[in-house]
Formats: C-alpha cells, structure tokens, sequence
C-alpha cells in the first residue's frame, strides 16, 4: 500500500519522500514494538473504511458545495449531498475515541516524550512571567519592584471599568476591531481566490508581489498617503467625487465621526490585503485537483470552481484564522488610529490602547497599563472559548 | 539546499564571534582611556565610531563617553526597566523619569563629591543650586541648559510669535502690525489683492495647527495676547502673583471669535483641525501659507529652510508681536529658562565617581567648550585676526549635513555646558548665535524688512526680554502633572476639553450658541479649581524658594 | 485568450480536451472581470511603493514641499548616503541576516514538529497542549516581568535573546496545523501501519507535502525577525556587537528631528544637505524591504505550484 503511493508520488516529483518511505519500510522492521502499535484488527478494518469514505467523499464534495439549483445533471445529487454533509459533520466532531489510560499513554510515548520540551518551554517563556500580573492589583513603582509595592487590591480595575473615557475607547476599539475583521477577512480571501484564477505565471507572480509590498510600509507612510488622497486640497477622491457630481465641494473625510471607522478599516485593508492572502494561497495548495476535475466534468466555469472548490476547500484555514482573530479583536492598535485622529473625531478614533499610553505609559502607571492588558486577555479568552464551542457544534475546525 | 543552509549559518556564526574578539582587542589596545556610557531619555543622534572631535575631547580629558538615545519609547518606560532591573549607565539625563531615578536611590549626591571640582561647584550661583536640591537636600542632577554666560546673544526668536511672510510686509509698505485686528486685515488684504502664489496654487491666508499636542498654536495666544510671558498653563499677575486661567477671559472671547470671523470669511484654512503635523509642515514649505503661530522651533528648523532651498526667498517669516488691543505691552521674547526639573546624573552603577565628576569639570573648560560648539580649529571654525570665530561656505555645509556631524562633531549636548558667549567674553558660545555668521548668511528679502523696522535680528523684532520672574515658567510644572492629583486629573480634562470644542468654536456658525457651550462643558467637566490651586501652591512655593526659605 | 489555452500541466487531458473545446463565455467574462478588479489592485498598491521609492531619491527639504508622486522632483542620494553612514553597520546586517536566518529555521522546524504532533487525531493530549499555547496568544506579562526574566535566564547581551524567545508561535503552530489536518489521513496512517514512527512520518512525509505552508510560515518568522528592533533595544542596547539593522535605522530615524532642529534655521547655505524625517523613513523603508521582496520569488514558487499535491491515486 504504502509502495503503491510512493510511486503515485514519485511521479509527481517528491523524490525526498520515495527515499523516505523507504527508510519507512526499513524502520518497520527493527522496531518490532512499534508497528506492534500498528493496532488491532478492527483498527485497521476501521481505517480501510474510513480511506474508502475518503474517497467516496473527493467525489461527492465538489457537488455538495453547490447550491442546488446549480447542481443540475446527476441529481442524485441533491438529497445525496444533504446526506453527506451530515456524514461529514458527523466525522469531523467526533473526537478519537481514545481513552486515557496505560495503554494509551503507552501507545503515544513517543507523541508524549516530543510534547514534553514544549511544554516545559512554553511554561517558562509564557506563564511565567505572567507573575507580572500582580502590578495590576498594586500600586506598582519600579523602584520598589514586584514585592515591595503597595497592593490596592481591585482598585485599579475598578477604577478602569468606572471611567466613562474607558467605556468609550471599549466602544471604539470593539467596533474597529469588528469592522477591521470581517473587511480584512473579506478581502484577503477574496484576493486570493482571483489570484489563484489568474493562469498565467508571470503576471501571477507580479500581481503576488506587489499585493504584499505594502505590509512592510510603516503605518506613518501609509496614513500619510491615505491623508493625501483624501485631502480636501487636490485629494484625488475628493477630485473624482466632485468632478463625477457626488459631492457639491471638497469635503473634509476626517470631519466625520461616522466615517472615522471605515476610514481606518479600508485603510488596513489597503496595506493588509496582499499579506493575509499568502496563508490562504498556500491553502489553496493542498486542495485536491481531483476535486477541479470532477467540477469540470460537471460543466462548471472558472467561477462555478472556484466558488465551489477552492473556497470550500481553503475552509479549514479560513476557520482557524477566524478563532484566532476573534480573539485578536481587541487588538486594534494604536498607530493608525493616533496618526489619522483630531480633535473633533476623537470620541470615536481613540482605542485601548491610547487610552493606555495617555494615562499608563506616559504618566508612567504600570499597574494601569497591566490591568488593561489583563482586562483584554479575558476578553479574549472568553470570546475564544464561545467561538470554539460554536465551531465544535458546526463541525468546523476549531484551535483547541 | 538544506547542508548549504548549515554552511551558511556556521560562517555567519564565525564572523559574528570574530568581529566581537577583534572588539575585544582593540578595547586593549587603549586601555588608558576610560569609557563611560550614557543614556539620555530624548531621541538624538549618535555619534558614529571615530568621531573626529570626539577624539580630540579624549585626548584632553582621557575619558570617552557613549551615548545612547532614547528610541520608540517613553522616557517613564525606559527608566522603568532600569530601576527595576537596577542595572544603569553611568551617567543618565533621565529627562520625565528623573524622580523615579531619585527615588530608586539610582543616583549620586552631586554635592557630596563636588568640592574638588570647582568648576561644578561654580557653574551655578548658590540660589541656583538651591531650587536643585531635592527634599533630602542633595541635588542629584546638574541642569544643562539656560545657564548664561554675560548675556544671550541668540539673533534668532525661537519662541512663539505671529509670523508673516515678508512679502506681505513689504506689499503693504512695511505698516505697523500691533493687534489682533491689524494682523488679519493685513492678511486680508493682501489675500485679495494676491489670491494666487508663485505656483499658481491658491494661497492659505492663516492656518492653524491643532494635531495632538502642538494644538497649543491654537489654544494658548490668548495668554499672549494680554501681554503675558509663556508660563505656559496659566497667566500669573505680576502684581498680584495670583493665577488667572487663560482659557476664557474676555480676550480668549474676543480672539476665538476673531478666528470664527475669519473663518467664516475663507481666511482661515478649512483643513486646519484635521491636518496633521507633517501637513502642515508641508503646507508651509511651500510658501502658500501668508501667516500662522506657533513656536518656532516648530517649524522654523524644516519650513523655513525648504522654502529657502526652494528659492522663494519672500516668502520666508518675521515674527510681529501681536496683542489684544494697542496699548498692551508684548512679552513674546523671554531670557533663556533654567529647568531645575532634572539634568546630567550620575549613577550608583558609576564605578569611578571621581572619574566621572573629573570629566564633567573638564567640559566646561573653554578649550573643551569651543571643540564641542565650534568643533576643531581650522577644519570647522577659523580665527580671524580680530580672534572672532568665523566659517567659510563649506565647513558652513558641513556643519549642517548629518553625516558629517555624526562622524566629525561631538557637542556632549547633554552635559553641562555655557550659553551666550564664550568665557573669553568674545565670541558666541555656539556658530548660530555668532552674529557676523547671522549677517552673513541672511537673505536680502529679509535684511530690508528688518531694516525697515529698525531691527538687526529677528529678536530685534520683538520687545526686549525683561529678566524672569522667579516663578517662571510655569509649564515645567504644569508638565508633570499627573492624574493623581485633582488639579492634575482636570489639567488632563481641560486639555482633552479644549482640544475637542475649539476647533467647534471656530469653525461655528452661530459662535455664541458653541462658545456658551465649550463654557459649560468645561466647567462642568473639569475641576478647574483644583486645577488653580494647584499652581497657585507652587506659585507661593517658588517665591518662597527664591527668596532663601 | 491566453489564459484558456495555457492551462496547468497536472489537469488531465480529459479536462484539458473538455476546456479547450467550449470556451465557456461566462468564464471569459470572468477572466476579463478578474484582470480587471487585479489591475485595479495592482495600481493601487504600487502607488504607495513607488510614491515611497520616489521620496527616498528625493532631496528631503525639497520633499518637504509636496507634490511628488511618482518620479523624484530633485534628485539625491543623501537619505541613503545617510542611512548607509550607519554605525556599526556591517555587523548589524550580519547580526540581522544571522537571527533572521537562524530564527526562520529553527523556528520553522520545532513548530512544525510540535503541530504535526498536533495533527495526529488520536494524540491523547491534542486538546489541553493546544489550549495551552493557544492561551500565550492572549496573555501578556508586559515589558518588565519579561526582561527580569531574560535577566534571570542570562539572556540579556547575548545574541541568543534574539532566537530563544518566541521559538513556537501559536499563530505559526496553529497554521501548519491546519494545514496538516487538511491532508488525508492516509498519509500518515498508513505509514504508521507500516512501522513508520513519527519522527521518520513527520520528516519523510508530512514534511515534503507540506512545502507551501511551510514556506509562508519561514517568511512569517523571516519578516518578524528581519523587523524586529524592540528586543535588541530592551536587552542589548549597549553592546554594538550585538546591534542589529533594524534598531541602528529605528535610532536613526528617531534623531532625525533632532538633527534637522540644529541646522542654521536662518541661513543661505541650507542647500540641499538636510535629511527630513519623511525622507530618511522613505530610504528606510526601502532599505528594509528590499531583502524580503528578493527573497519571495524563492519562495513564491511553492504557492504557485499547488494542484500538484494530494493526488493519492489508488
């Protein structure tokens, strides 16, 4: 079996991995113990059916995507594909049944014995530190250091969560936060569902670079530009927009409390896009060909296969990135929001995290800077955990 | 690919180990020269490895010094990793974070060690040193700046001022500018009369910078205006040495309505409340701009030098001192301010305390002074006959190309130093503040504007500075407020008040309707009694320390 | 019109036959509507570029002015004279390139282990080491327990408080997770069947195929590490062996306020000498970008050679 597939493979070019199914074949033999893991007879009766529900499965997905009126010939199809979604929720929720006892443990000492650097790693360079924490339910001085400062017990907290300021920048940063993640999520998948399409190689690669360039401009570059093109004084937008009768004059983009949010998000969009594309375009690479086949065989266009498998088929990464930002949505920054603020929008453009600087960092308050950051780390944790959840109960990827 | 990786790796590795060997020798080599380090809690320039006059100072003192600058972060924070890791440079300008330093016990009493070292003892009188000590009675930190040798002899206002192009100056024939109303129908007329500049762009008749903090340019002419010096926060009445609050006396009424009425007119920049600093800059550059305050400082050292290099020599600025109504008298131009509020330390981490005060007495002796102002004889500065320092074209460009600078000029900006003249009572302190090199470089246009107002020098143009009064300036203490204290927790709200609704107030169309509507939200919002008293105690405070209490 | 007959090597003949023949005028208008929307996004994020490129030619009290977009107005090479008058600036770019290089294999190589090891279905502990990582995304102990730790650690002046810090990722880890979810179990399966053990699956498997994420995680890493300032001003600042590129431009581009405030303000002679904060960051940028941009294409080939995977054919 595995022979068969490394010739399948070979031929594809993977020359790395013939030899190293080789090693494979070797390694079986001197280590008895371990392919004794090679489990039971049921487990490999078990696997047998589940290679051949794979298979079953790469033909039947690219149908299940469509919507059913589009899914016109082989109609089986319909009630088919219903039924085999529900199969396939069904087989992804369901967590290994794997017990936790001797044997296992046993069984998975190899997974264990690599786990187990990481985690000693991870508990230095991660939780640790998180002793700092205390600075927030102290009145912390450097010079009096971590155990020799005043502790107020939750005074800090309460006095973040009672100021009116605070609740505002909450306000502001959640907003963002949320209008930043779907405009961001939104583009970059969409980008990179027409670059795939894109068949020619050279400009395909030229479209890829330049799209990317634009991350490694520092905000002040971009927000720079963004005021220019905006500008009231010869801004091309507002030249456009009074030329084409929208608008009676130039109009001040940065007057407007209402825009401010957008003007930032669209703004993230221009320099994130072409970054964010490169994880769903590496996606794309893993998607079975055999699945763009069957489409074609299906009759369907360049966009029918691309609505139906590639962007199914990059599902997986779309979910786990969308965990991890939910999580992140808090975090919106500071710099674009201070580059692009003034006076008469600023009960709309200030964040946390300016918040932070102007009344922890810059007055030197630690213990308030901490408290933030603890009050967005529960944040976060909460909205992971309730999106993890939800993600289980779809069936969908979930982070842990 | 993945061997080559390797390979690639292990000889980055060796070269890296190399070079910090090689590092290591060459600090043998000159084992007789004593190095320091230096952290000062400001963005600044480092000096490059061989610096040229650096050199020359180690040749004299024996002692070299690195300097490193603050960078993307806030003084507090950097000062707060040091205390809580108790691991510092030996010598530090902690700049905002000097009472945390104090604090910590991180500094040297420089009164302990100063007796050997003259030099220091003598750079400030007694009463000086005594605003310095801090409340154990030593003084931990030595000030750098605004201590005056004979007499200031800056030809250029760096402060704050109404500025105008000399263009406009000259189109009206040189008029008598005194007041607030006198200054815009200049500018008026001169708009409609000229609406289109050189580049065939429309000219910004007045502008107004309000981005973050720089908003001052909008907020603080009132003070002014009433013929008080830059304290800053509040007005202290000379008289009575009580505070009044600049922020809504009738000349603030009077100027923001001034300002709404401009506005309403199309004199005033419809832009100026969203521009950003770099905008305005920009806007200024290029010449379009007839009029504006601010600090020059602000914008002087870029503006006013872009709109040079562009050749629009009529569109640089003079400053005019402007005020609320004739009679008043101005008070834009001060005397240099010593800020006691921090300084030049020296650290418990200082293995050779003795060495470090040494080096700070050899600074300010004048052979060390002039190389680290003037830089070297010959190569930066010439003598004439007369013994005045003076440049030609070339060490002129030098002296201002950054290159050049880091790799040849070392002013140690940050230890003590003399302003005004030289010790030998002759020449300036420092090439800028020479006024044969003013003369010689000033532009025509601007020779004939100051001539035509009987001034020689741009401060010329304004009132003489009158000494400071002891309390001055009360922005350095208004600028460590923090929201801890009642007063400080207002001056915090005033400020995010003021920033939000006089960009409103000027910009409304029924100005009385939004000016009782700032009023309201001010007083509502922020204690501005605290506030008050607060200065008020340090009023009373510094008046009693100056006069020996 | 190309773009219907140029058609990836790995379709079949039969699709290719089936394509050729009928050239579907929906998918032309679909081609003609995608060029154009990437047009659109190619003029409008080349224009920042070259807008920057333009500025960093420029002389920077000229910039000043305004009105530059996409050829420089007065050219210079000052910014760059300047930011290449940098001290230390040899062995800050070996430092740069060291870390970036160590960093990106390193990295790349522990996390893939560990997310391979997260990808095995059956791993008893899958979900409690997930969550554990996945928390230090959220978490942050701020600047002062982290540098009291490296402290501790005798991290601080050493280059390795460069690579030794944030070896696993969870962003990274849960990215090549996924990815490695998305292949077929079979994969690995049946190598296990065989007697394979994980390391040799993880090395002579799972590694090969997952080529593509693995080149967008080393670039992730690369970039992090090449950008990165703040650690080497916060643990080596004083150690000029150490430095690195990027801490030696931040310096710069701080002082640059400060070194155009003590120019002669008043003056003929300012002609064309003084660097600007907006011309030097222009350079700057350039500077830094440009070893990122001539790395991609090496790794831009992994993306595009996608459909050539996953083909198990039994």
């Amino acid at each position: 079996m595995l022979i068969e597939r490394v010739a399948g493979f070979s031929d594809n070019g993977h020359p790395l991995l013939m030899k190293g199914s080789v090693a494979a074949v070797t390694d079986e033999k001197e280590n008895n113990s371990f392919s004794a893991e090679a489990d039971s007879a049921d487990d490999i009766a078990a696997k047998n059916k589940a290679d051949a529900i794979k298979r079953r499965e790469l033909a039947y997905t690219y149908r299940s995507n469509l919507a059913p009126g589009n899914a016109t010939d082989e109609d089986p199809g319909e009630p088919l594909s219903r039924a085999e979604k529900r199969r396939r929720k069904a087989e992804r929720s369901a967590e290994p049944k794997v017990k936790l006892n001797k044997k296992t443990l046993w069984r998975q000492k190899e997974l264990i014995i690599i786990t187990i650097p990481f985690i000693l790693y991870g508990f230095l360079f991660y939780y640790i530190p998180l002793g700092g924490w205390v600075m927030a339910f102290q009145k912390y001085k450097p010079q009096n250091g971590l155990f020799g400062s005043e502790w107020v017990g939750l005074s800090v907290f309460e006095r973040i969560l009672n100021d009116k300021s605070f609740q505002l920048v909450f306000r502001n940063t959640l907003a963002m936060g949320i209008i930043n993640l779907v405009l961001s999520f939104a583009f970059a998948i969409g980008f990179a569902l027409l670059l795939n399409e894109v068949r020619l190689r050279r400009p395909k690669k030229f479209v890829q670079t330049v799209s990317y360039l634009p991350h490694f401009l520092s905000w002040i570059i971009v927000v720079g530009i963004i005021r220019d093109m905006l500008s009231m004084d010869h801004g091309i937008v507002n030249e456009i927009l009074v030329n084409l009768g929208i608008f009676d004059g130039p109009v001040n983009f940065f007057s407007k409390p209402s825009w401010f949010w957008w003007i930032v998000g669209f703004s993230n969009v221009w320099k994130e896009t072409g970054w964010n594309s490169i994880i769903y375009l590496a996606a794309i690479t893993a998607i079975n060909p055999e699945m763009y086949e069957a489409a074609s065989l299906d009759g369907a266009g360049r966009f029918g296969k691309m609505w139906h498998v590639t962007l199914p088929g990059i599902r997986p990464t779309i979910f786990i990135l969308l965990l991890i930002n939910l999580g992140n949505v808090l975090n919106v920054g500071f710099e674009v929001q201070y580059l692009l603020t003034n006076g008469i929008v600023k009960s709309v453009s200030e964040t946390i995290d300016i918040w932070v600087l102007y009344w922890g960092i810059g007055q030197g308050d630690f213990s308030i800077g901490t408290a933030a950051g603890i009050f967005k780390s529960v944040i976060a944790i909460i909205l992971i955990f309730l999106a993890n959840g939800a993600a289980k109960a779809a069936g969908e990827e979930r982070l842990f | 690919m993945k061997k080559k990786l390797t390979r690639l790796i292990a000889v980055l590795l060796a070269v890296t180990l190399l070079s910090g060997l090689a590092a290591g020798c060459e600090n043998l080599g000159k084992a007789k020269v004593k190095k320091f380090d230096m952290f000062i809690a400001m963005p600044g320039t480092e000096l490059n490895e061989g610096n040229r006059a650096q050199a020359e100072i180690t040749k004299i003192t024996g002692v070299e010094v690195k300097e490193t600058w603050l960078t993307g972060q806030s003084a507090e924070e950097a000062i707060g990793v040091m205390v809580a890791a108790k691991d510092y440079p030996d010598f530090i300008e902690a700049s905002d974070g000097y009472q945390i330093m104090v604090d910590a016990g991180a500094l040297i009493p420089i009164d302990k060690y100063w007796d050997k070292y003259p030099n220091i003892k003598n750079y400030l009188s007694e009463e000086q040193w005594n605003m310095c000590r801090k409340a154990d009675g030593h003084i931990y930190a030595i000030p750098q700046f605004g201590i005056v040798n004979e007499k200031d002899v800056s030809p250029i206002h760096n402060d704050e001022a109404w500025w105008i192009q000399t263009r406009v100056l000259k189109w009206a024939g040189y008029p008598q500018v005194e007041t607030l109303d006198e200054y815009f129908q200049l500018i008026e007329d001169y708009a409609a009369a000229n609406p289109k500049h050189t580049d065939g762009t429309n000219v910004i008749p007045y502008t107004i910078l309000c981005d973050d903090w720089r908003y001052f340019c909008l907020e603080n002419p009132p003070l002014f205006l009433q013929g008080s010096p830059n304290d800053g926060s509040v007005i202290v009445d000379p008289d009575t040495q009580k505070v009044i609050d600049y922020n809504t006396t009738p000349i603030a009424k009077q100027y923001f309505m001034k300002l709404n009425e401009e506005f309403k007119k199309g004199m005033i920049d419809p832009e100026f409340f969203s521009q950003s600093y770099d905008e305005y800059i920009t806007k200024i550059s290029t010449g379009r701009v007839l009029g504006f305050v601010d600090q020059f400082w602000n914008w002087g050292y870029t503006a006013q030098d872009a709109i040079k290099a562009a050749g629009l020599n009529d569109c640089t600025y003079v400053p005019l001192g402007i005020v609320a109504e004739a009679g008043i008298e101005e008070r834009y131009h001060n005397e240099p301010v010593l800020d006691v509020s921090g300084g030049l330390s020296i650290t418990t981490s200082c293995k050779d305390i003795d060495g470090a005060m040494k080096f700070i007495s050899d600074l300010l002796t004048q052979e060390v002074l002039t190389l680290r102002f003037w830089g070297i004889k010959d190569v930066d500065y010439k003598v004439g006959d007369d013994g005045l320092f003076y440049r030609t074209e070339e060490m002129r460009a030098n002296a201002i190309d950054a290159n050049y600078k880091a790799d040849n000029l070392c002013p140690y900006a940050y230890f003590p130093q003399y302003e005004g003249m030289n010790l030998d009572g002759k020449n300036a302190w420092r090439p800028d503040n020479q006024p044969s090199e003013f003369f010689e470089d000033l532009l025509p246009e601007v020779k004939e504007c100051l001539e035509a107002y009987g001034a020689e020098t741009y401060v010329e143009m304004l009132n003489p500075s009158v000494p400071n009064s002891p309390w001055f300036p009360m922005w350095s203490f208004s600028n460590d407020l923090t929201p801890e204290t009642p007063g400080g927790l207002a001056w915090a709200k005033m400020s995010e008040i003021k920033h939000e609704w006089l960009p409103r107030v000027v910009m409304a169309e029924d100005f009385e309707a939004e000016w009782s509507a700032y009023l309201d939200k001010y007083y509502g919002e922020a204690d501005i009694d605290a506030f008050l008293a607060e200065m008020q105690a340090e009023v009373d405070r510094r008046i009693a320390v100056a006069a020996g209490n | 019109m190309d773009n219907i007959e140029l058609e990836p090597k790995s379709e079949s003949a039969e699709v290719k036959r089936i394509r050729t023949k009928k050239i579907n005028p929906a998918d032309l208008l679909f081609v003609l509507i995608n060029s154009l929307i990437l047009s659109f996004a190619v003029a409008i994020t080349l224009y920042p570029i070259l807008n920057t490129l333009a500025l960093s030619f420029n002389d920077g009290l000229d910039a000043l002015r305004g009105g530059i977009y996409l050829i420089p107005r007065k050219f210079s090479l000052k910014n760059y004279e300047t930011i290449f008058n940098t001290n230390h600036l040899r062995i800050a770019a070996v430092n740069s390139v060291l870390r970036t290089a160590i960093a990106a294999t390193m990295h790349l190589a522990v996390t893939a282990l560990l997310s391979y090891v997260l990808s095995v279905k059956e791993f008893v502990f899958k979900k409690p080491v997930s969550l554990f990582f996945v928390l230090t995304m959220y978490v942050n102990a701020g600047l002062i327990p982290t540098f009291l730790l490296f402290r501790e650690l005798r991290l601080t002046n050493t280059f390795w408080v460069y690579v030794i810090p944030g070896i696993v990722a969870a962003f990274n880890l849960l990215v090549l997770r996924t990815y490695m979810n998305s292949l077929p179990d079979s994969y690995r399966e049946s190598a296990q069947i065989d007697g394979a053990n994980h390391i040799t699956i993880f090395i002579k498997i799972i590694a090969p195929i997952c080529k593509p994420v693995f080149a967008t995680i080393a670039l992730f890493i690369a970039v992090y590490h090449w950008s990165s300032w703040f650690d080497n001003m916060i643990y080596n600042p004083r150690n000029g062996n150490l430095t690195t590129l990027q801490y030696e431009l931040m310096k710069l581009m701080s002082s640059v306020t400060s070194q155009t405030s003590s120019n002669s303000a008043y003056g003929k002679s300012t002609q064309s000498v003084a660097i600007t904060p907006t011309s030097i960051r222009a350079a700057a940028t350039m500077v830094t970008s440009m070893p990122i941009v001539v790395l991609y294409p090496f790794l831009q080939r992994y993306f595009i050679t996608g459909l050539t995977i996953g083909g198990v054919k039994e």
